[in-house]
């Protein structure tokens, strides 16, 4: 058997290296978002913010960031309030498709599937600037309901997917037992499909909510600047090509949601590897 | 009562028509309709900025004419197909050295997944504080004694070289493919695989005949979603790339961004351009892997 694989030496060596390169640079960026003075070339700031603080006459690093001019409050409710609306409406308006997408069969399925993966493979550019004259037309850009709007069409597709796979999942015998059993159609629902649906719609709304809470673009179009999320305010700080303490804050401050999206479902839902059921 | 048109179609019921119709409708009127609309005003339709010359292919052909268009498009292309390309290698090298078991393949198979949950703009921050002239990588340079001014540290970002919109792409991209693979290694399992080495494939060959098969599905859905997002992804080229000329995206945003607002029209030529180009290349991608497929007596 050592002749078909690569070895585990080497493996872990390799995965190593991956990891290193995904992770190791955030330990500079939080070393950044400390750091008051740091010249090239030192490896390490001269100076920290905590000892300038007493001086400077403005807030500084984390103080800046945790203060309300950096609208970083604001950023953070905005986006948790426009995932979780976009979450359930798009959870309301897949569920009931995704049961006839995956019990039924019928003309035009193949086709109607395909229309609704596209918004995966059609440019995001294209869809945000073509909503962006739409919503001006019927007034809705600049508002919480444009957005959040919007943001359904990058999450339906993963969506319906991942729903459509959980019913595939569950045997419709236990429904079709439950109602000869006298189960009225919202009991069996109730009692019998949601419980046993439940871990599935739960990875469905956690990636859901990780989708919306990461897009950038079509908050950006359609938000006017007047509505700041997570991923936008740190765009706006950033947008000049340099990255100064605060910014490094902000941008360690937009990595926590996803850290604890990931580490529930490391814990509890076998790790986003639904995202890739099918 | 029924309608008469469920009649005619005994396969769906009303109710489960009822189950698709919110779905079908909010796909159909937002995204269709941003797609419709997109084409129309591409093609001359405005009314509402008091313009309607519909159909007019003035606007295609004043873009394709000039020089700018095509350099765009080829730095859009180069990044997307490059980034693509590299985070793939990496990615199916990732999801097989996962399948080996070693001490702290727990820790390191979770980790590998953080640039999957957290904003583009993170990974940008990232290259601009790694890949920047004064940037830690250029500090460690300095450290190796390999330069000993930041001017000497070649320029990686807001090049045309991309090396930093690249970059951001392979970090942000090669966890969401090595998932997909990695996923589909471990439910096909290691039976066939040892089948062969038992009956004396080397490694190369159960690679090319019993491994690759079996990831190549999820490495084109994978690699497809990928390209697509990168020709239109507009904040890591916009802040890291050459600034002239603009991948089609950041062109697009400027046309719309300009006092004269005609130049919207410009600006959706440019965005059915990028979907265009786009959809061509995946047809044929899809295309090559149908035939693929066919060659495997799988479809």
């Amino acid at each position: 058997m050592a002749r078909s694989q690569a070895s585990p030496h080497a493996a872990r060596f390799y995965v190593v290296l991956i990891v290193l390169f995904m992770v190791g640079p955030f330990v500079p960026l939080l070393v950044q978002s400390f750091a008051f003075q740091w010249d090239w070339p030192n490896l390490l700031p001269s100076e920290w913010w905590f000892t300038a603080r007493d001086r400077a006459r403005l807030p500084l690093g984390w103080d800046y960031v945790l203060s309300p001019y950096s609208r970083l409050g604001e950023a953070v409710l905005n986006t948790v309030l426009i995932g979780s609306a976009t979450t359930l409406i798009c959870l309301a308006i897949c569920l009931p498709a995704a049961r006839v997408l995956a019990r039924e069969d019928f003309a035009g399925k193949r086709a109607f599937e395909f229309y609704l993966s596209m918004p995966l493979i059609v440019p995001e550019a294209a869809v945000g600037l073509a909503l962006s004259v739409m919503f001006v037309r019927v007034g809705l850009a600049g508002s919480y309901a444009g957005i959040i709007i919007a943001h359904l069409i990058p999450t339906i597709p993963y969506m319906v997917r991942m729903l459509t796979a959980v019913y595939q999942g569950l045997d419709r015998g236990f429904e079709e037992q439950a109602r000869v059993l006298g189960a009225s159609r919202s009991q069996a629902l109730r009692l019998v499909t949601i419980p046993m649906l439940l871990p599935g719609i739960l990875a469905g709304c956690l990636f859901t909510f990780l989708v919306s809470t990461n897009l950038f673009l079509l908050t950006f179009l359609l938000g006017q600047g007047k509505i700041i999320t997570l991923p936008t305010l740190l765009f706006a700080k950033i947008s000049g090509g340099s990255l100064d303490a605060s910014a490094a804050g902000i941008a360690l401050v937009a990595t926590l949601p996803g850290i604890v999206l990931l580490l529930i479902s490391e814990r509890y839902l076998n790790g986003l590897n639904q995202l890739t059921g099918r | 009562m029924p309608s008469p048109i469920w009649r005619r179609r005994p396969t769906l019921q009303r109710q489960q028509v009822l189950g698709l119709l919110p779905l079908g409708v909010v796909m159909i009127v937002l995204f269709g309709g941003a797609l419709a609309l997109a084409l129309l005003q591409s093609l001359g339709f405005a009314p509402w900025l008091g313009i309607n010359s519909f159909p007019d292919v003035s606007y295609f052909i004043a873009l394709w004419g000039g020089a700018s268009f095509w350099w765009s498009l080829w730095f859009t292309l180069y990044y997307s197909l490059a980034a693509t390309v590299i985070a793939l290698v990496l990615a199916i090298l990732l999801a097989l050295g996962l399948t080996r078991a070693f001490p702290g393949r727990a820790v390191f198979g979770s980790l590998y997944k953080l640039p999957l949950v957290v904003p583009y703009a993170v990974g940008i921050a990232l290259a601009v504080i790694m890949m920047g002239n004064g940037g830690v990588l250029s500090r460690l340079a300095f450290a190796l004694g390999w330069i000993d001014d930041p001017a000497q540290f070649p320029l990686l970002l807001t090049t045309n070289a991309g090396w930093g919109v690249i970059a951001v792409y392979v970090w942000k991209q090669l966890p969401f493919m090595a998932l997909a693979i990695h996923a589909v290694l471990i439910s096909a399992g290691r039976e066939q695989a040892e089948a062969a080495a038992v009956l004396g494939a080397n490694r190369r060959q159960i690679f090319r005949e019993i491994t690759w098969p079996q990831i190549v599905p999820g490495i084109v859905s994978s690699t497809l979603i990928c390209f697509a997002f990168n020709m239109g992804a507009f904040e890591a080229p916009f802040i890291l790339g050459g600034g002239f000329p603009d991948t089609l995206p950041v062109m697009a945003w400027r046309y719309f961004n300009d006092a004269d607002y005609t130049l919207q029209l410009q600006g959706m030529a440019v965005v059915v351009s990028i979907g265009l180009v786009a959809g061509m290349m995946i047809a044929v991608y899809l295309a090559t892997y149908r035939r693929y497929e066919r060659s495997l007596g799988r479809v």
